[in-house]
């Protein structure tokens, strides 16, 4: 056998930190096409919830459309306006899936050990995933838009409200995608990372899902009122229904930003613990 | 050759729990030199190989690839090194200059680098066919797919190379092709090469120098040619239609010869000039009413190597290389 004579401790050569690397925004853009591509080439993964979100919206506005005409608070408004950023939340709960779905593909595929090898920003695996499932999500927005436009909806802040509701669609996504990215991670499991997207169903209920939050009471009350989410739909109603509030949309900014926070440090510290050396 | 090429192993250990998956090996992998590491399945060969890659941290000892220390310098050896893991890891929904041309991207190479990088490293792999090229890779088949999975760990040109029982479960024409490329990337790059395999033909054929893995530890080590030559002898091996034959030749035929080994069915008779004592043997075993099934004559093999060290023949699972569903 060949001895070896000295400790490699003491061979060891110093770090070369000068080394090109790709820069960080270009490996998020990189890993969000790849994983735009990949999803679209699957689209078994992306129709479902378009369907659902459809399904929901003509549910919602069949069963509840003339509510408008008796509940306090909304007369004169469209509850299609009203009812349509709930079912943009509900979108965005199936849609983040894909974000955690993509990461327990490559994780059994080997692909993400393999990315582990390289000097890929940490930041930029968890990013690419999350911005495009949230890319996925805008796009269902503007055909459920499309669709609501069909059925008589009247944008009260026109095409500027539209948009306003993509980028608040865009960050609910992005928040969502989060956390089934750290369940992805923690768990590498399909079925639990599958899961993880219903555990937030409770939270969009738990909000004015159905009426004004001025008519709800009690606990239900409570809880609408420290839900983030509350706050995102809010915004959406208002542009669609009542016109600007600054207030309203500053709020849903912070909502979005506090649970993209959450959800993004939830992911970044399960990457960390995934990615440990054992 | 630089010395940054070399991979230096100190009293290398890795446990899960009471289990020593490798037990305190030491090693020294010279630059520019194909390292065989030999050994049945679950013998550590991947384990060492997932800590000199940084994949996980040894339990004790002290281990450097390319200069740079494995636990505490990881970034810099993930730089320095390509590796080729026994499974294969690659997404099967995109095409192979796509999973390609980011690899390159990812190691600092600009968009047209990276597609010029790509499209040469499928040229080496002779995945370049434009039908080949635009398939996505879950359409291609084991050999394809290993071979594409050796472009990947080429493609930031490392100066060291891992690779884990790069030909398992391919085809001998696919397992010529990777050998073919394994010798040029050594001869003509220069590239220092740590392969383990259960191929003993392959250890043979590529390795300058080869060790014999036998749970967690080093058996024996040095260059094959070497190995063979310390069996200091031909040999007849003499096959038996069952085990019980076979035992009652060994005993038979054991003070004919310096060494005698029974596997299974086969007897292994050592001896310098074996050739000239086989009208002997075949006199002694007719005498002894001992049918054989079939005489050989042979220098030794690797295979005689490995029995020696480990009392075993290696056995090789070769899979189907089918394509993926």
């Amino acid at each position: 056998m060949t001895s070896v004579s000295t400790a490699p401790s003491a061979l060891t050569r110093a770090s070369e930190t000068d080394h090109p690397s790709m820069p960080f925004v270009s490996q998020v853009v990189m890993m969000t096409r790849r994983s735009l591509m990949t999803s679209f080439r699957d689209p078994v993964a992306i129709l479902p919830g378009f369907f659902i979100n459809m399904f929901f919206l003509f549910i919602y506005t069949g069963s509840l459309g003339t509510a408008s005409n008796f509940l306090p608070g909304l007369a004169g408004q469209s509850y299609l306006g009203f009812i349509l950023p709930f079912s943009v939340i509900s979108a965005s709960l199936g849609t983040s899936g894909i974000a955690g779905q993509s990461i327990v593909r490559d994780i059994e595929r080997g692909y993400f050990d393999k990315l582990l090898l390289t000097p890929i920003n940490r930041w930029a695996l968890l990013l690419g995933p999350m911005i495009s499932a949230s890319f996925i999500l805008v796009l269902q927005t503007l055909l459920v838009v499309g669709v609501a436009v069909l059925m008589g909806l009247r944008p009260e802040t026109g095409i500027p409200g539209v948009a306003a509701l993509l980028v608040l669609s865009l960050l609910t996504g992005i928040a969502f995608a989060g956390f089934t990215v750290a369940i992805a991670l923690r768990t590498g499991s399909a079925a639990a990372t599958q899961g993880a997207g219903f555990l937030f169903f409770p939270l969009s209920f738990l909000t004015a899902t159905f009426v004004p939050l001025s008519l709800l009471s009690g606990w239900i009350r409570t809880a609408a009122e420290i839900n983030p989410i509350t706050y995102i739909i809010d915004a959406g109603r208002a542009v669609l229904n009542t016109g600007w509030d600054n207030d309203i949309m500053i709020r849903a900014l912070i909502a979005c930003f506090v649970l993209g926070g959450i959800t993004f440090t939830f992911a970044l510290t399960s990457l960390r613990a995934r990615a440990r050396r054992k | 050759m630089s010395q940054s090429r070399e991979i230096i192993a100190h009293d290398l250990v890795k446990r899960y729990g009471d289990f020593a998956a490798v037990d305190n090996i030491s090693f020294k992998v010279n630059a520019g030199e194909v390292y065989g590491f030999l050994g049945p399945n679950g013998a550590g060969k991947s384990t060492t190989v997932t800590m000199l890659t940084t994949l996980s941290l040894p339990t004790s000892g002290t281990a450097t690839v390319g200069g740079f220390d494995i636990t505490r310098q990881a970034n810099d050896v993930r730089r320095i090194s390509g590796v080729t893991l026994q499974d294969v890891g690659l997404d099967p929904l995109m095409t192979s200059l796509e999973l390609l041309t980011i690899q390159s991207r990812l190691f600092g190479m600009n968009s047209k680098q990276a597609k010029d990088r790509a499209m040469e490293l499928l040229a080496i792999v002779k995945l370049n066919e434009p039908g080949v090229i635009k398939r996505p890779v879950g359409k291609y088949s084991g050999g394809m797919r290993r071979r594409l999975d050796l472009a990947m760990g080429l493609a930031h040109e490392p100066e060291i190379l891992f690779l884990d029982e790069p030909t398992t479960g391919l085809d001998p024409a696919s397992r010529r092709d990777i050998w073919a490329e394994v010798r040029r990337l050594n001869r003509e790059l220069g590239m220092t090469i740590f392969l383990t395999t259960q191929y003993l033909e392959e250890a043979d054929e590529l390795a300058d120098r080869i060790a014999i893995m036998v749970k967690g530890k080093i058996a024996i080590e040095g260059q094959p040619e070497a190995l063979k030559s310390s069996l200091g002898s031909e040999s007849i091996n003499v096959t038996f239609k069952d085990a019980d034959s076979a035992a009652s030749a060994k005993d038979e035929l054991a003070e004919m010869f310096d060494r005698v080994q029974l596997d299974r069915r086969m007897v292994r008779l050592y001896k310098n000039g074996a050739a000239q004592v086989v009208p002997a043997v075949v006199n002694r075993l007719n005498e002894r009413a001992l049918v054989p099934t079939s005489l050989t004559l042979t220098t030794p093999t690797l295979d005689d190597v490995f029995l020696q060290v480990t009392g075993q023949t290696i056995n090789n699972d070769t899979e189907e290389d089918e394509p993926a569903a």
